[in-house]
């Protein structure tokens, strides 16, 4: 009985043989159309804050760090490589690459940081007002989180894995109301 | 007996007591009742034909004051399913409890105990069941004044308190981290000799406070991402599950085409997960061979799933309004060669498996729970088919495009767990018959995604049911007036049914209790370890996986 049961297990595994691949020996391509790390096209991107507005994981910090510089962060240690950022982006400025070798004892390796110039108004000086005439703003449904502007007050509890130095730059900075 | 006659007949019997009854679809029945006759109108339900599914609770102190509570039952011959919602004032927060009547509304009932603060009156087991042992007590999360973020002090010296042993047992606690789940639990197990007696449960230690998180900080269409994270096997079906009860509430119709690819989504789902299983289950058994074998198979569906929907897990291919990515003919061909090589080597290891006298001995007779205690302790999924019960959600409330789509409902009779392992065996022929259906029949056209309006409605009332590989998935939504669901409620399918392990366990050997667990197909785990206590000499021996899988692997054999 039991030496039938063995033999019959051998035929079963001959046939197939060794399947086990050389990775990471040999690399192993991913699939076409492969959700990898997202990556920013920062000529594309408009600064509107889609991406971090929909990003089930809140791993894309929006703030503007004074009138006319508009900091991303974007912290791939949260990322759950959704791909709703890219989806949502109106500049089409997000891919998701082919990346998926992203173990690291350095969270800055898979942290990136963009700088945006945003356009001074040629009349008043200020920013664009982007919280309530932007288009893009628009999409802006209700629920908007931490990196909502108006919403400064729950900012430190939901981005304290973001730099420090950062973020205290940034607190100190009060926006002009329009 | 269907929804309108259902409802008439409560409105006889229980006169003004049942306040309103309202049928937003042929196949969902709400009735509010008075919080007295809970019980009565439950129990009558349940008598009916009514199969007990899940409790929800919310909270309404900011509109009205009030607590409020749903019971809901599925008709399952019948394709409908009824919600029984009632309220009590939050400062009197007393429900007449039901699990005396429906052993499956324990958890329920004391999941509410702990989160929203109601008390139950005639609960048998009134204990904590899912907050830490040392959350403050008189803190319900659930409730809306408790910010998602709250992180009370840890306090030492408190545990949970097993329940007692029977007289002449010792206890074998097996955990806090599981031997065959991923998650951590902790049974403890009391034993006579090697005979199991009785076994209490301590679980709910990974409890990540989803269904608050979604409820306060993201909106309606990132919270399919979270849902289907909350299993690492079948995601998806949490995902379309949320997604199909939004929906529902808010009268989202999704295009034919979406629904199918939904469903292709879901049974490759299933295929990969009914293989993982079997390849588990055999080398819980100490049958390795079936392990790498299945794993093998396997493995081209994780490919498979990687090409469709760019990774091999957490497809994120469900959103509210139907899916992210399209089915090309391309895909549909590749689909049909993966499917075509999975049906030849999943018969080989059918043929190797079915004529295995080794597992036989290890399974047969093993874990028996009888039908008529299926049925009382409502099981789903495998489960419940291995013991004679014949229900599926895909059929009996058909969602996506099931309702175009023949297919048979293996069930078994052995009430054990072989059965439940011929029931999975034989499913995947099923999913594979389903998948080429719906691959032939899928309709060419058709947009992905439905359109969506602005806002949804707030305050609406809606559930769905999805068939889990692991049985029915069950998810309430209110919707809410921030962009985002009020509340969710979510009910996986090892909820019911590992209610019913202590059940299972019962008069069975030690050595059987992985498998038995792991028949109810909860995650699997590598970290597991388990302590032996002798009670009469309180001699403690920590037992590792390897040598808990030796003692599981020696067996009766
Ligand atoms: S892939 Fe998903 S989780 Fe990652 S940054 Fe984009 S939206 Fe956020
Ligand atoms: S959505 Fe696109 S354009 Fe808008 S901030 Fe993100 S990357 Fe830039």
């Amino acid at each position: 009985m039991w030496l039938t049961s063995k033999i019959k297990q051998i035929l079963m595994v001959l046939k197939p043989g060794v399947v086990t691949l050389k990775y990471p020996f040999e690399p192993r391509p991913v699939a076409k159309d492969f959700r990898g790390q997202p990556a920013w096209d920062h000529h594309k991107c408009v600064g509107c804050g889609g991406c971090a507005a929909h990003c089930p994981a809140r791993t894309i910090l929006v703030r503007d760090i004074c009138q006319e510089l508009r900091i991303m962060i974007y912290d791939g240690a949260r990322c759950a490589y959704c791909g709703r950022c890219a989806d949502v982006c109106p500049e089409d400025a997000i891919v998701m690459t082919e990346q998926f070798e992203l173990a690291t004892g350095d969270r800055d390796d898979i942290t990136v940081t963009m700088e945006l110039f945003m356009l001074t108004c040629q009349r008043c000086g200020r920013c664009y007002n982007m919280e309530t005439t932007n288009m893009i703003d628009k999409m802006e449904l209700k629920g908007f989180r931490y990196d909502h502007l108006e919403m400064r007050a729950v900012i430190p509890k939901a981005t304290e894995r973001f730099d420090a130095k950062v973020l205290e730059a940034t607190e100190r900075y009060e926006r002009p109301r329009t | 007996m269907n929804a309108v006659e259902v409802a008439r007949k409560l409105k006889e019997e229980f006169g003004a007591a049942v306040r309103a009854t309202d049928s937003p679809s042929p196949d969902r029945l709400f009735i509010d009742v008075e919080r007295a006759v809970l019980r009565p109108v439950s129990n009558r339900i349940a008598a009916l034909g009514g199969r007990y599914i899940v409790s929800i609770g919310y909270d309404e102190i900011a509109r009205n004051g009030t607590l409020g509570l749903v019971h809901t039952f599925a008709f399952d011959a019948d394709h409908w399913a009824a919600a029984v919602r009632t309220s009590a004032p939050a400062s009197d927060p007393l429900f007449d409890s039901i699990t005396p009547d429906i052993p499956n509304a324990g958890w329920s009932e004391r999941e509410y105990m702990d989160l929203l603060g109601m008390k139950f009156v005639g609960h048998p087991k009134p204990k904590r069941l899912i907050l830490a042992d040392d959350w403050p007590e008189g803190v319900h999360p659930l409730r809306k004044e408790v910010p998602y973020n709250l992180v009370p002090p840890a306090a030492e010296d408190v545990a949970y308190r097993l329940d007692e042993a029977p007289e002449g047992t010792a206890v074998i606690p097996i955990g806090p981290f599981h031997s065959s789940l991923h998650e951590p639990e902790h049974f403890a197990v009391y034993v006579d000799g090697e005979t199991i007696k009785g076994c209490d449960y301590r679980g709910f230690m990974t409890h990540r406070g989803i269904e608050k998180l979604c409820q306060t900080q993201v909106s309606y269409n990132e919270v399919p991402f979270v849902a289907e994270r909350i299993c690492g096997i079948c995601g998806s079906v949490h995902a379309t599950t949320y997604a199909q009860a939004v929906e529902a509430a808010a009268g989202i119709r999704i295009s034919r085409r979406a629904e199918y690819i939904r469903t292709v989504i879901l049974e490759i789902e299933r295929l990969h997960s009914h293989l993982l299983w079997l390849g588990v289950a055999g080398h819980l058994i100490g049958f390795d061979t079936v392990f790498m074998q299945a794993w093998r198979v396997r493995e081209r569906i994780m490919w498979l799933s990687e090409r469709i929907t760019g990774n091999r897990k957490t497809y994120g291919m469900v959103v509210i309004g139907g899916v992210r990515r399209d089915i090309t003919p391309e895909i549909a061909k590749e689909i049909e060669e993966v499917l075509a090589g999975v049906e030849k080597e999943t018969l080989v290891l059918k043929k190797s498996i079915i004529g295995d006298t080794s597992i036989h001995r290890r399974t047969k007779g093993v874990g028996v729970i009888s039908k008529e205690e299926s049925v009382r302790w409502s099981l789903v999924g495998p489960v419940a088919r291995a013991r004679g019960i014949d229900i599926d959600v895909r059929r009996d409330h058909p969602y996506a495009a099931y309702d175009d789509m023949t297919f048979d409902v293996p069930v078994v009779t052995s009430e054990d767990v072989w059965g439940t392992l011929v029931v999975r065996v034989l499913e995947i022929f099923e999913a594979i018959k389903i998948l080429r259906q719906a691959l032939r029949n899928m309709p060419s056209d058709g947009p992905l995604l439905a359109e969506v309006g602005e806002a949804l409605p707030p305050l609406r009332h809606a559930f769905s049911l999805v068939e889990a590989p692991r049985g029915e998935a069950a998810h309430y939504v209110i919707t809410g007036e921030e962009n985002r669901p009020e509340r969710w409620r979510v009910r996986a399918p090892s909820y019911p049914n590992l209610q019913a392990v202590p059940l299972m366990l019962l008069g069975d050997q030690f050595a059987d209790f992985p498998i038995i667990l792991g028949s109810i197909d909860p995650c699997f785990s590598c970290t597991d370890r388990v302590a032996v206590i002798d009670a009469r000499t309180g001699r403690r021996r920590v037992l590792g996986r390897q040598e808990l899988e030796n003692i599981s692997r020696r067996g009766k054999g």
